[in-house]
């Protein structure tokens, strides 16, 4: 454990010791104040149907999928290429830490720097405290969605960020991976009703999970999901630098 | 301490080491020295375990490669080629990060981080940002997080490539104090430094060994006769020529540019008083004499560069 935080902690220090954490926190932040203050703006309009601010504010709206799809490559993608191009990858290979603890250890840096990411979002809720009173149920479940698809996500980007030394391309497979997951289950509906394959899609459909998060429906079925296709990419992650020993 | 065998790494059907084995004892300093190219790096890769050998077997300290490799790795002290470092990160962050990978407890880094800082003389720059350092106290930040974990067996991939002569030899004074209670395996193309520090030699040349053995064992065994330099003053260099070379013992009489002469002769027969008598017969001067001495330089030439190595058998 020592030797996992060890990594953690050195990752950290990496993502806000580069201005690359500054911008993205800030173009996150900007991007998210804009969609609330659109969301609120637009439901204050009596003629549209009522509607929970948040419900609305998680997932509701294609932004939320758009900053998620593009963040969480930005995330990743120096994880390991990064060390890969600067030899430094050699450095952690050949001290006793093992390719899980390397893997295991990025990733929790990414998803701590993920949480961090939303956390200033809370404000929205406090605000809203002040005005209304909100129901905290589909709010908490929201946050849980969020980490859920963020553990998803991230898993993915970790795993592309093994792949090559570039971090471009690395972002790019990560995108790309991350576009045919969230999209691929949305040819459901042009197959036909009762095929194992499409009732199989209908359960991949992460828009759809996070209306259920949103709406404050905790469905063991979608955590499951999400955490072990996370789990099955970083173990794809350590198996891909593993890989790299050659034989 | 380090014994390598039949050690083979192919790269897409190209054999970059093919069937090396050799055994390092415990406190030697062995130089492994070769032209550039990737046989060396990939070597010591494969005993650090950052590669995989095609086939062979790695053992050190008494642990198999294959059966634990992380056992193995917390017995090596590894600087790769072009020392590989967080430039974000400070001097001391960087070595803690080391300490806690190397499974250093907390109770006992700060007594190695100085301990290493010292040795490497880091100290007055220990709080320094990695990336603002120059080329020569990365290359000790480099050394000091090798050592951190007081391991037994040191590996150095080309220590001292782009330092400036003063870091160099400051670089070199490390490896030999550090020689004395680690097992070391260094790599280099500089012949001098070799010379300087090591006291074995292994000369790889397109991934096989084609000479094994101390410096100066080397040097006599490949090198060829014995040779003088003299210069003399006030002789025709074509009369001279012919007087030198019907001293007996004295096989071949070269050069003659500005009275300078490159003599060989049998290893028993010495010339020099000979070849000093000759001058006051004939009334010249003798401006210098000295025995040459075969220089690394030519063995590796000789040895790199021959295609047909058969003829020599590595030294027990």
């Amino acid at each position: 454990m020592q030797k996992i935080f060890a990594v953690t902690r050195r990752e950290l220090i990496a993502y806000f010791s580069s201005p690359l954490a500054y911008m993205v926190m800030t173009a996150f932040l900007l991007l998210q104040g804009l969609v609330f203050y659109l969301v609120l703006a637009i439901l204050s309009d009596p003629s549209t149907p009522a509607m929970a601010p948040l419900e609305a504010f998680f997932g509701g709206t294609i932004f939320f999928w758009f900053y998620l799809l593009f963040v969480v490559p930005v995330i990743t993608m120096r994880l390991v290429a990064e060390e890969r191009r600067s030899g430094t990858l050699e450095v952690l290979l050949t001290s006793p830490l093992t390719e899980g603890q390397i893997i295991a250890g990025k990733f929790v840096a990414a998803f701590v720097f993920y949480i961090a990411l939303w956390l200033p979002t809370a404000l929205y809720v406090i605000i809203l405290r002040q005005h209304s009173t909100i129901d905290m149920g589909p709010v908490l479940a929201g946050y849980l969605g969020v980490a859920m698809l963020g553990f998803l996500f991230l898993g993915i980007g970790t795993f592309a960020s093994t792949l090559t030394e570039n971090q471009l391309i690395a972002a790019i497979l990560a995108f790309v991976g991350l576009i045919a997951l969230f999209v691929a289950p949305l040819v459901e509906q042009l197959l036909v009703s009762g095929s194992v394959f499409k009732t199989a899609l209908v359960h991949m459909n992460l828009f759809a999970q996070m209306e259920d998060y949103a709406m404050g429906i905790i469905d063991t079925r979608h955590i499951v999901y999400e955490v072990s296709v996370g789990l099955l990419f970083l173990f794809l992650a350590t198996r891909s630098l593993e890989l790299g020993k050659g034989r | 301490m380090i014994e390598v065998e039949n050690l083979t790494k192919v790269f897409v059907d190209v054999p970059v080491v093919d069937e090396v084995t050799f055994f390092v004892p415990e406190g030697q300093i062995l130089g492994f020295l070769g032209p550039n190219g990737p046989g060396k790096t990939t070597v010591m890769r494969m005993i650090t375990t950052f590669l995989a050998p095609t086939k062979g077997r790695v053992v050190v300290a008494g642990i198999d490669a294959d059966i634990d490799g992380v056992a193995l790795r917390r017995q090596v002290g590894y600087l790769p080629e072009n020392v590989p470092l967080y430039p974000e990160m400070r001097v001391d962050e960087y070595l803690r990060f080391r300490a806690d990978i190397e499974e250093i407890p907390r109770s006992r880094q700060a007594a190695r981080m100085n301990d290493v800082l010292e040795r490497c003389l880091l100290t007055e720059v220990h709080r320094q940002v990695i990336g603002t350092l120059s080329k020569g106290f990365r290359q000790r930040v480099g050394l000091a997080s090798a050592l951190i974990h007081e391991p037994p067996v040191l590996i150095l991939d080309e220590p001292t490539v782009g330092l400036d002569p003063n870091q160099i030899i400051k670089v070199r004074e490390l490896i030999t104090e550090l020689g004395r209670d680690h097992t070391v395996l260094l790599s280099t193309h500089i012949l001098p430094e070799v010379e300087e520090i090591c006291e074995r030699v292994l000369i790889i040349d397109r991934g096989r060994i084609v000479a094994d053995g101390t410096p100066d064992g080397l040097r006599s065994r490949t090198a060829g006769l014995p040779t003088l330099n003299i210069q003399l003053k006030g002789a025709s260099d074509a009369e001279a020529s012919e007087a030198l070379a019907g001293i007996p013992g004295i096989t071949s009489a070269t050069g003659g540019v500005d009275g300078r002469f490159r003599l060989e002769h049998e290893a028993q027969k010495d010339p020099r008083e000979s070849v000093f008598r000759l001058a006051v017969e004939r009334g010249w001067s003798l401006l210098e004499m000295t025995p040459g001495k075969a220089s690394l330089e030519d063995v590796f030439v000789r040895l790199t560069t021959n295609d047909d190595n058969e003829d020599f058998e590595p030294e027990a």
